[in-house]
């Protein structure tokens, strides 16, 4: 299981959930929120796999939220 | 965690286990926009995380995507992102300070580049596309803005088929 | 070099905005928003930094003819002089840059990318591409195009840019621009028949000579013959051709080009008499660029910039004394620089201004019809690069192309009033930045100047010329008052409908 907490004032929410819509396929991933960040959890066939998609998800998600402008 | 020669410790770092190198600034001396700006520079090359671990501190956690040069090349990677940083959060400044001069400049290469639209430009030029707020009914027609109101009960009908 | 130390002295109330950069002892530059410039002793920029300076004085004179001086600002000489410096943002692209085929029959150590074997005929382009490019230029709202052939090797495609200039002129007959042709070729699949076409046609020929044969064929690689043999033979044999029509040799002749490799320092003075001796009245001492060849190669070719500028004035000074020995040759990079320096004027080169002019000044049609901002763009694609890749001859209007997102980036990244360093530099009025190579070499099409060879080179070539405009000597200014002197080459400009430029 992987653990990424994206911080709300530096991600769009909108962003992360497009992210996660993009990796849905490849691996099982869970949301949560708290006050500060929303928080994802990957869990996939192998750790090196997890923390490949969840590279790539977090390059994804910055992306997208350079693209709109800080939340 | 390893610290970085010539950078304090609490500044940045590499974790090799992890093969990453870890930022933190003062938030006061760089704007969001200037660290969005130097992290964007790295996504082909690197993962980038960034986090706030304190209300005035910012973080960048930098992973390069292929590590075949070790701690050496955390150090750089780490040395690169920092004048990016400098670098960004200055022309953030400088296009604040700038910025009528620049879009004026702007504007007049494009437009004179590109020149009237023609018929054939605006017949195609897609007005749908910009969807905008319209409090005033600005652009609205009168019909639409003056009219009585319809009958109620076509009104709940419409309002049920949107729903 | 020693320190000014005037701490705790200075004014702020008495100067217009100013740039400074000290040359040497004795000579402090100062260059105002308008690019006019004076260049002061140690007690003059005292003076003038701590607001001492004398009215009714000679430096008084100066400074306020200059514009320097807040209190006789002229805000419409200002004004009148930008404008005249940024004439070029009114119109759009006058560059159209053609690859015909990528095929090349020459090999050349720093370019890989933008060249093909022989008989790789898939890029070549076909007659509906050019067509289509050709259209597209004749929609800019420039007055005047120039179509650039380029490969790869043109001629190997000869029958190709025959069709472009014939199809071109017809379209201009109605069109009513000004055109002109020029060919980027290494000549050595040049024949008479070409010649006389490429002549009678106007076509504008540039190569590229590296240096002294052994250099040069080192460098260029031709697989049956001595690639400098081939090239230098037809540029006499084409200069000759100029005198024949009665053209004045020191306007009309052959351009070509240096590509500084680290073959070539240390030769700085062979590389300009070979081409004094080919009667080549211009050298561009242009340093190696990243955009051809592998990284690998890099090691091969490459070497500090600082070991470039060297070069450059070395080279620099030889063409100078040649000169004042009678011999008129110029440098382009310091003719570019000396013209915005001296003249108040913009030569349009489109690597050096501001905003630079990839995209709204220049478009690269490739040979598969995809367009480019600039020919560096497609150099960048043929290495799977696809940034400044903006459309398709047969999909994108021209309005597409030159509004595109990617050329506004440009725009505003190439402003140098939006680059930290260059906005505070004293280069300021004159430089100019290339998005493509800050893409290549940093990341990012903003770049971080202060680390970039382009930003090293630019300023290292300025400082040489102001410290030559310091020093004075006279041969060298009436020199540097020639290279500036630009004569249009009314010749080689073909004249659309209405006109009667004679043309067969």
């Amino acid at each position: 299981m992987r653990e990424l907490r994206f911080h709300r004032e530096l991600y769009r929410g909108e962003c992360v959930d497009s992210a996660i819509q993009v990796y849905a396929a490849y691996a099982e991933i869970t949301t949560e929120e708290d006050e500060t960040h929303w928080i994802v959890r990957i869990a996939a066939s192998s750790p090196a796999r997890e923390r490949r998609i969840g590279d790539e998800m977090a390059n994804y998600a910055l992306g997208l939220t350079v693209r709109e402008g800080k939340p | 965690m390893t610290m970085i020669e010539g950078i304090p410790e609490d500044l940045a770092h590499v974790d090799l286990d992890e093969k990453r190198a870890i930022l933190d600034l003062d938030a006061s001396l760089y704007p969001v926009e200037a660290l969005y700006g130097a992290a964007y520079v790295f996504i082909d090359r690197c993962y980038v995380f960034l986090d706030r671990p304190a209300p005035q501190k910012l973080r960048i956690v930098v992973t390069p995507k292929s590590l075949e040069g070790g701690e050496a090349q955390l150090r750089q990677v780490v040395g690169e992102l920092a004048n990016e940083l400098v670098s960004a959060a200055w022309r953030h400044q400088i296009t604040q300070e700038n910025r009528a001069r620049i879009e004026a400049v702007t504007m007049q290469a494009i437009s004179g580049a590109m020149g009237p639209p023609s018929l054939d430009d605006l017949e195609d030029f897609d007005f749908t596309d910009e969807a905008f707020e319209d409090p005033l009914g600005i652009a609205m027609s009168w019909e639409e803005k003056y009219a009585k109101k319809s009958d109620p009960a076509e009104e709940t009908a419409a309002k049920g088929e949107e729903e | 070099m020693q320190l000014l130390d005037l701490r705790g002295q200075l004014d702020r109330t008495s100067q217009a905005f100013f740039r400074f950069r000290r040359l040497g002892p004795e000579r402090t530059l100062i260059t105002n928003a308008e690019g006019r410039w004076l260049i002061l002793s140690d007690a003059d920029f005292a003076a003038y930094a701590t607001g001492a300076v004398v009215e009714g004085s000679e430096l008084y004179r100066r400074l306020s003819d200059g514009n320097f001086l807040r209190a006789t600002w002229d805000e419409a000489k200002a004004r009148d002089m930008i404008a005249a410096r940024k004439q070029f943002l009114g119109y759009g692209p006058n560059l159209h840059v053609m690859v015909v085929t990528l095929r090349c029959n020459e090999t050349c150590v720093y370019c890989h990318a933008s060249r093909a074997d022989m008989d790789a005929t898939h890029t070549d382009m076909t007659p509906e591409i050019a067509e289509k490019a050709v259209d597209l230029a004749f929609m800019s709202t420039s007055p005047s195009i120039t179509i650039e052939f380029q490969g790869g090797e043109p001629l190997v495609r000869y029958d190709l840019v025959k069709h472009i200039i014939e199809y071109a002129k017809a379209k201009n007959e109605t069109a009513g621009k000004t055109v002109e042709f020029t060919m980027v070729s290494n000549l050595s699949l040049m024949d008479d028949e070409k010649l006389d076409y490429l002549l009678e046609h106007k076509v504008q020929m540039c190569t590229s000579i590296d240096g002294p044969k052994d250099l040069h064929d080192k460098q260029r690689i031709l697989p049956t013959l001595s690639a400098y043999d081939a090239a230098s033979s037809w540029i006499e044999k084409i200069n000759r051709a100029y005198v024949d029509r009665g053209l004045d040799p020191s306007l009309y002749h052959v351009e070509a080009l240096v590509t500084t490799t680290k073959g070539a320092l240390g030769r700085a003075e062979e590389i300009v008499d070979t081409y004094a001796a080919l009667g080549c009245r211009a050298l561009f001492l242009r340093p190696i660029d990243p955009f051809g060849f592998a990284s690998k190669t890099a090691k091969m070719v490459e070497y500090p910039r600082a070991d470039y500028l060297r070069f450059y004035a070395e080279a620099t000074d030889y063409i100078l004394e040649l000169n004042r020995q009678g011999t008129q040759m110029i440098e382009r990079y310091a003719a570019i620089f000396l013209t915005k320096i001296l003249r108040g004027e913009d030569p349009n080169f489109l690597d050096l201004r501001s905003p630079a002019g990839a995209g709204i000044s220049m478009l690269a049609y490739s040979y598969d019809g995809d367009v480019y901002t600039c020919d560096e763009g497609r150099m960048l694609a043929a290495q799977g690069d696809q940034t400044f890749r903006i459309g398709n001859v047969f999909e994108s209007s021209y309005r597409d192309l030159v509004g595109h997102p990617t050329v506004r980036a440009m725009v505003i990244a190439s402003n140098l009033d939006s680059q930290p360093d260059c906005v505070d530099c004293t280069y300021n009025p004159y430089c100019g930045i290339q998005t493509t190579h800050n893409h290549k070499t940093q990341g990012s099409i903003f770049g971080r100047m202060r680390e970039s060879n382009v930003c090293a080179v630019h300023k290292g070539i300025q400082d040489y010329l102001f410290g030559k405009l310091a020093d004075g000597e006279p041969h060298v200014l009436e020199a540097f008052e020639r290279w500036t002197t630009v004569r249009a080459r009314e010749h080689f400009l073909h004249d659309g409908a209405g006109s009667a430029d004679g043309d067969p």
